[in-house]
């Protein structure tokens, strides 16, 4: 077991080191580099005051030099000032300006995330609080999406062909079908808008104080989440992933309810409502198990646009500005954070695979 | 106000022959406001010489209190001289005030000087300092800081630095020219420019020409909020959002002309202005920055009612003159030919505009010459075309992924390609697009106003400029234009005004349809806060009724 998590960390890292050299090469790419240097020092500037830019910051190195430098293998640039003081990545990393006050390298290693050139604070600070607000948006998700996926999936395969099957296969393989960008303008219009959909309606008949049922814009969720402002941006994220869900433990349960056992259960008698939740259940969800935990990263794409439709501030919405605006530490950080949640919830995946089926041995 | 006691017989001599001509029915009143008052004209004696009573600056005055939500896109901060949007001036108008200020009427209002006297060839120009004015950690602001700000400003060696530019009639190599600003006294200082400049004083009401105090190191404004106004910054997230308050530990200097709300809050909702009215419906905004195209008219469904500025802002659909094929003079005039305006104006704007005549001087400009326009004749563009052999050749206009621009350049392109001329669209998001913005053979740039006509020419056409989008050099062009900045006589500076545009005109150098008005969506008991020229939010006036 422990060798089997080892060798999972190995390939984590290595995954890391990987991904992070493809995004930094990436955006550190000329062109790119001018970008940075245009958003950071004004949109409007001169090549000469680019190419001053990016020397005086650091940015003429090559490339290798500066992966190495963010990693912490190679030392950070240096400059000293006119007046004697020094800058250079550790002295703006450690907030000193005295030569020979800042450590020489300071990187990943050293535990130096950098700095957000978008956000104009340490990249760990950022990472941090948008996680945070990503966590509670998935947290929602997830408490919607698993249950509402389960009971579809088990209500439709329990009675494989039934008039209840075809019904809740369709409603799941729409949902499926359904982009979150299609899913969240539709939602906006039917529920959220003051002049279409269902708000003036309930309006017209005095059932809403406001002029609109539901909240188009979750900004206000970030500082207190209510069912109003926080509804669409989970059911929009919740109704994509539940469908395939819903789908793969419908086929699951289907399976288990033609086995042996079962057939041997309904002939000694057993209540259909029993067999289903005592004989099939845990058997029908080892294979969703394995589903909604590989369906954590994928959701995690659909945070992307489902947070900046409804401006919702958290790490899809980072991802964002943060690509839009060039911001290599910023990115790079935030190709780590995906390369963990992906392994970590494979792993978690795995090791519930073999407590849930015990023919299955991590060895 | 103090300035109002100025007696008429210490007006500028050139300030009573604008009203005699605004009088005759000549120029303008909005015109003869910005150019007497560019020459230290008091707005009220401005007024004064037409025989009107100054407008009543404020029909209702605001409650004391309250707070308010506005929609704006909140940017990394940094040193005030450098910023490239107005919305970054704009979070930082609370406390960071300017010399003068450019208003809605066309007029220059002074703010933290109390008046300033330009003599008869504008070279010099004296500047009076408002008394009793503190910054908020109890210093006096005195000439010296001013100073020290005009000695910022003309530092060339910063990047990024656009007002150094404003400065050049100060500045000698870069820097502050020796002698150039001279302290008189604690309260007057004297500007000696090195060339005729009537445009300086309406220079510093630019946003980037926030006045700090010395002891500010050139970084983060919001960090380090020393400033004269009346409010503080709470907390500030770029992309997120910005809360301002009332500083209750500081005496404004204006107290009891403004400063009512007590909290303002900015709200950065993406660019997408679907997310804005969604943020609006759920009572989460109270006003938008900038509305445009067809939500102007969505907004006010809502209940959100509009203001208009109307302004010279403009798109400049412009020809690099050093890329071929737009060298050609031919090429350049034939294109234009092919568009006619009104269309771009209507398809492109939605009719929210006035008509532009591809020079780049507006009507509301003080020196715009009245001249012939351009040509509509899409079969003449054809055959030009045809004439230098590039019947078969694939033109491209490039834009900016912006909405309404992007419309703009579809309906140029879709005009070209009715002439029977190949064009291609090509549009670039706008992190890739600005990195280039100076060197696309054909592209649309967009130019916010300046209140003078000569200023825009000075920054986009003249030979070697930073911001010349259009490689156009020309020396006529330049000679003329230098003289122009030296005259302050209206019939005189719109003889070579009219030489300047006509020299536009020849040269083929921009497509430029139309002059955009511009509109925010408030809500109804939103005093004051309506939409400005150039983007300012000045949000110490702003109140709730």
């Amino acid at each position: 077991m422990l060798f089997f998590l080892a060798r999972r960390v190995g390939v984590m890292l290595v995954t890391a080191l990987c991904l992070t050299f493809v995004v930094f090469y990436l955006t550190n790419i000329p062109a790119k580099l001018e970008t940075l240097a245009k958003t950071q020092a004004g949109s409007r500037i001169s090549d000469a005051e680019v190419a001053s830019w990016l020397d005086r910051n650091g940015y003429n190195q090559p490339m290798l030099v500066r992966y190495g430098e963010w990693l912490g293998v190679a030392r950070g640039w240096t400059r000293q000032l006119d007046d004697g003081s020094m800058t250079g990545r550790c002295y703006l990393l450690t907030g000193t300006t005295i030569p020979g006050a800042a450590p020489e390298r300071c990187g990943l290693v050293q535990g130096h995330w950098g700095n957000s050139t978008r956000f104009r604070a340490p990249v760990a600070e950022v990472i941090g609080a948008r996680l945070g607000a990503t966590g509670m948006l998935m947290l929602w998700v997830l408490i919607v999406m698993v249950p509402m996926a389960l009971i579809v999936g088990v209500l439709a395969g329990m009675r494989e062909g039934s008039r209840t099957d075809r019904t809740l296969s369709t409603f799941a393989i729409a949902s499926t079908a359904t982009p979150e960008y299609v899913s969240g303008v539709v939602f906006i219009a039917l529920l959220a808008s003051s002049t279409v959909g269902l708000s003036p309606l309930l309006v017209s008949w005095g059932w809403i104080e406001g002029p609109v049922l539901f909240q188009g814009n979750a900004r206000s969720a970030l500082e207190g989440i209510t069912f109003w402002n926080f509804a669409l941006p989970v059911m929009t994220v919740a109704l994509y992933g539940m469908g395939y869900v819903a789908r793969i433990t419908r086929a699951s349960m289907t399976e288990v309810m033609t086995q042996q056992y079962i057939r041997t259960a309904r002939l000694k008698g057993v209540s259909f409502p029993s067999i289903v939740l005592r004989h099939a259940l845990r058997n029908a969800l080892i294979a969703p198990f394995t589903v909604i935990m590989l369906q954590i990263p994928w959701l995690l794409n659909g945070v992307v646009i489902v947070e900046v439709l409804f401006s919702y501030p958290g790490f899809g919405w980072t991802l964002f500005e943060a690509a839009a605006n060039n911001d290599i530490e910023l990115l790079l950080a935030a190709s780590v954070v995906a390369v963990l949640v992906v392994l970590v919830t494979q792993l978690i995946s795995d090791i519930g695979y073999v407590w849930l089926n015990p023919r299955i041995r991590v060895t | 106000m103090t300035h109002s006691k100025r007696k008429a017989t210490e007006l500028h001599r050139a300030a009573k022959l604008y009203a005699r001509e605004c009088r005759e029915g000549r120029l303008s009143r909005r015109e003869f406001m910005t150019r007497a008052t560019a020459l230290g004209v008091t707005a009220p004696a401005a007024y004064g010489l037409l025989g009107l009573a100054a407008p009543q600056a404020r029909a209702q005055t605001p409650q004391m209190g309250g707070s308010l939500r506005m929609q704006m896109d909140i940017k990394a901060q940094r040193d005030p001289r450098t910023w490239d949007w107005s919305e970054l001036s704009n979070v930082c108008r609370g406390w960071l005030e300017y010399l003068v200020s450019y208003e809605r009427d066309g007029s220059i209002q002074p703010v933290l000087l109390e008046s300033w006297e330009a003599n008869e060839d504008a070279t010099e120009f004296t500047l009076n300092i408002r008394p009793g004015v503190k910054w908020n950690n109890g210093d006096d602001l005195t000439a010296e800081h001013i100073a020290h700000n005009f000695e910022r400003w003309c530092d060339a060696s910063v990047e990024g630095n656009s007002m150094a530019g404003r400065m050049s009639a100060l500045s000698e190599d870069g820097k502050l020219r020796e002698g150039a600003v001279e302290i008189v006294d604690d309260l007057t200082i004297r500007l000696h420019l090195s060339s005729p400049d009537i445009a300086i004083i309406v220079n510093t009401a630019d946003y980037p020409a926030a006045v700090v105090h010395p002891s500010f190191t050139g970084d983060d404004p919001v960090a380090n909020p020393i400033g004269t106004g009346p409010y503080r910054p709470v907390s500030h997230n770029t992309g997120i959002g910005a809360v301002i308050e009332r500083n209750p530990d500081h005496t404004w200097w204006n107290e009891g002309n403004g400063a009512w709300l007590d909290r303002i809050e900015f709200i950065d909702l993406g660019t997408d202005p679907a997310a804005w009215m969604a943020a609006a419906e759920g009572g989460e905004i109270d006003m938008t920055y900038q509305t445009t195209g067809d939500f102007v008219d969505l907004f006010e469904m809502i209940g959100m009612p509009q203001s208009e500025a109307i302004t010279s802002a403009t798109i400049a659909v412009r020809f690099n003159q050093t890329q071929a094929p737009y060298d050609n003079v031919n090429v350049r005039r034939a294109l234009q030919m092919a568009v006619n305006n009104e269309i771009v104006l209507e398809l492109g704007y939605n009719d929210r505009g006035t008509l532009a005549e591809n020079h780049h001087v507006c009507p509301i400009h003080p020196e715009y010459a009245e001249i012939p326009g351009p040509v509509f004749d899409p079969a003449q563009a054809r055959s030009m075309i045809e004439a230098e052999g590039l019947a078969g050749h694939e033109f491209e206009l490039i834009s900016i992924d912006d909405d309404w621009q992007a419309a703009t350049c579809d309906s140029v392109a879709a005009q070209i390609r009715a002439a029977g001329i190949n064009i291609r669209r090509t549009i670039l998001p706008g992190a890739t697009f600005w990195n280039d913005w100076l060197n696309y053979p054909f592209s649309a740039t967009e130019w916010n106003m300046r209140p003078l006509g000569v200023q825009v020419l000075n920054l986009a056409y003249r030979s070697g400029e930073a911001w010349n989008e259009t490689g156009f050099a020309n020396a006529e062009f330049d000679t003329l234009l230098a003289e122009a900045n030296g005259i302050a006589d209206a019939d005189e500076r719109r003889e070579i005004m009219a030489q300047l545009q006509q020299i536009l005109l020849d040269e083929g150098v921009l497509i430029q349809p139309y002059w955009r008005s511009l509109y925010r969506n408030a809500r109804p008991n939103i005093l004051n806060a309506e939409m400005h020229p150039t983007f300012e939010v000045r949000y110490q006036h702003y109140g709730l009724a």
